[in-house]
């Protein structure tokens, strides 16, 4: 999926060295990478931190995007999510370690190219199919059938909105069943 | 990236949150310590004050293979960026600018290339990086208080100052695009209001560059359409002396890339296969093409 003219604007504007453009993209997605970065570590302190890291990396180097490859958005969010992760697995082997000696290290977590382990894909995939009926068709349409919320109408037969509020109201489901999982 | 990966980062950003204090103000103080944002400038040389800014982005994440490489003219990276500095220093001092490194000794750009050079051999690539940057930005901030066409000289050439930036800035800019290629990186065009006055530089060079290739395109107009954001439509006359165009019809039309007329002047790509629709006396048209190089010097 390539990148809108905007963020393809907006990354000519930050690789120039133009602040305010800095400040537009923030204006744009800060809430949504707070957002993730809470979900994920759910600690506000951290959140902030990694949010205010994420933008700044994208000012530092910018040339590491390319609006070829995706959107800013999902970029920014593939960078929140992996320091979040690392964060989230730091704290977990700091509480372990408090417990008593281990007898191995766990892997570091291969992140580089994948947002997901394939054993995390799945529980992705599966908790897809426990959606209901009309949430999941939505779903699978628009990501994995790679179609537009109008294509996406027209095969279901209902209007452009409600495809919209039922894709949202499916991510909000997958999150939840995602989160409670982890607990 | 997977679908099912981009399922997944939206269904976390499905909760769009605030923090309790904006991290805006913070943010860019940060920025501004991490990264240089570009140099305050007059608003006609802001084209090359970006110019400037992009290619410190890509020398930031230049390693120690990168800086040794030879990327054109048989210099290597850190041989370029101090050719960059001379021909900015040589600017400079035509303005009454700030001239960093080695004291003026040779004033045409290769003998000013060869002293810098020289000088930065003898220290590391980081600093002249900074070396190139600081030359850079005093002769942006020099820049801020001064008249667009008061006259300066650069090898022996006087034209607006204006002219003379929007030339470094397309040096600049190809340079840096040169630099990019090499390391397999892929540098995004400036942004269209940048683009459009260093094609609009290069529109009006054309009478020159047929004339120092020995061609006289006096009394011949040449209509210049250039496609892609920051381009626009030129009606030139083709002789260094003719008045501007008429509205009488051109002799000859042609149709191309903006980005690529510019680096067609800046001395890139092979004017016989350069893209381009041709219209009207198509002699002259390739003539035009065929000399657009003649100005692009190392």
């Amino acid at each position: 999926m390539e990148a809108p003219y905007d963020d393809r604007l907006l990354h000519q504007r930050v690789v120039g060295g133009d602040e305010a453009a800095l400040g537009e993209v923030y204006d744009r997605l800060s809430s949504l990478i707070f957002g993730l970065a809470l979900r994920v570590t759910r600690d506000r302190v951290i959140a902030e931190d990694i949010t205010q890291e994420v933008f700044l990396v994208f000012w530092e180097r910018p040339l590491a995007y390319d609006p070829d490859r995706g959107t800013l958005r999902a970029w920014l969010a593939t960078i929140a999510h992996r320091r979040a992760v690392d964060h989230v697995r730091a704290e977990e082997r700091r509480r372990v370690s408090t417990l008593g000696p281990r007898l191995y290290e766990p892997e570091p977590a291969r992140l580089e190219d994948n947002v997901l382990a394939a054993d995390e894909a799945k529980r992705v995939r599966q908790a897809v199919t426990a959606l209901p009926e009309g949430l999941r068709e939505a779903v699978e349409l628009a990501y994995y059938g790679g179609r537009t919320y109008r294509q996406v109408g027209e095969e279901l037969g209902v209007p452009e909105g409600t495809v919209k509020s039922r894709i949202r109201l499916a991510l909000r489901r997958l999150a939840d069943a995602l989160a409670e999982e982890e607990v | 990236m997977e679908p099912v990966e981009r399922l997944y980062l939206d269904a976390l950003m499905e909760d769009p949150a605030v923090p309790e204090r904006s991290l805006r103000p913070q943010l860019l103080a940060g920025a501004r310590a991490r990264r240089r944002p570009a140099a305050p400038t007059a608003p006609w040389a802001e084209p090359y004050a970006g110019r400037v800014a992009a290619m410190d982005a890509l020398l930031a994440s230049a390693g120690e293979d990168d800086w040794s490489r030879v990327i054109v003219e048989g210099w290597t990276l850190q041989e370029l960026v101090a050719h960059l500095a001379a021909k900015d220093g040589l600017l400079a001092a035509s303005v009454g600018a700030p001239v960093l490194g080695p004291a003026i000794g040779a004033t045409d750009s290769l003998g000013r290339t060869a002293d810098v050079q020289n000088y930065e051999r003898a220290r590391s690539p980081e600093q002249t990086r900074r070396d190139w940057r600081a030359q850079a930005d005093a002769l942006c901030r020099h820049l801020a208080a001064l008249a667009p066409g008061t006259v300066a000289t650069l090898d022996g050439l006087d034209a607006p100052v204006s002219d003379h930036v929007l030339a470094r800035c397309l040096e600049t800019w190809v340079h840096a695009d040169d630099a990019a290629r090499t390391a397999s990186l892929r540098l995004p065009h400036p942004i269209p209001e940048h683009i459009h006055p260093t094609a609009d530089l290069c529109a009006r060079l054309l009478p020159w560059t047929m004339l120092l290739s020995g061609l006289d395109g006096s009394g011949r107009t040449l209509l210049l359409t250039l496609t892609g954001p920051g381009g626009g439509e030129w009606h030139l006359p083709l002789g260094v002396e003719d008045a501007a165009a008429g509205g009488d019809a051109p002799d000859a039309h042609i149709t191309a890339d903006v980005v690529g007329f510019c680096f067609l002047l800046g001395g890139r790509g092979d004017p016989r296969s350069f893209p381009a629709d041709l219209e009207g006396d198509l002699a002259l048209a390739h003539d035009v093409l065929d000399t657009a190089p003649a100005l692009s010097g190392p």
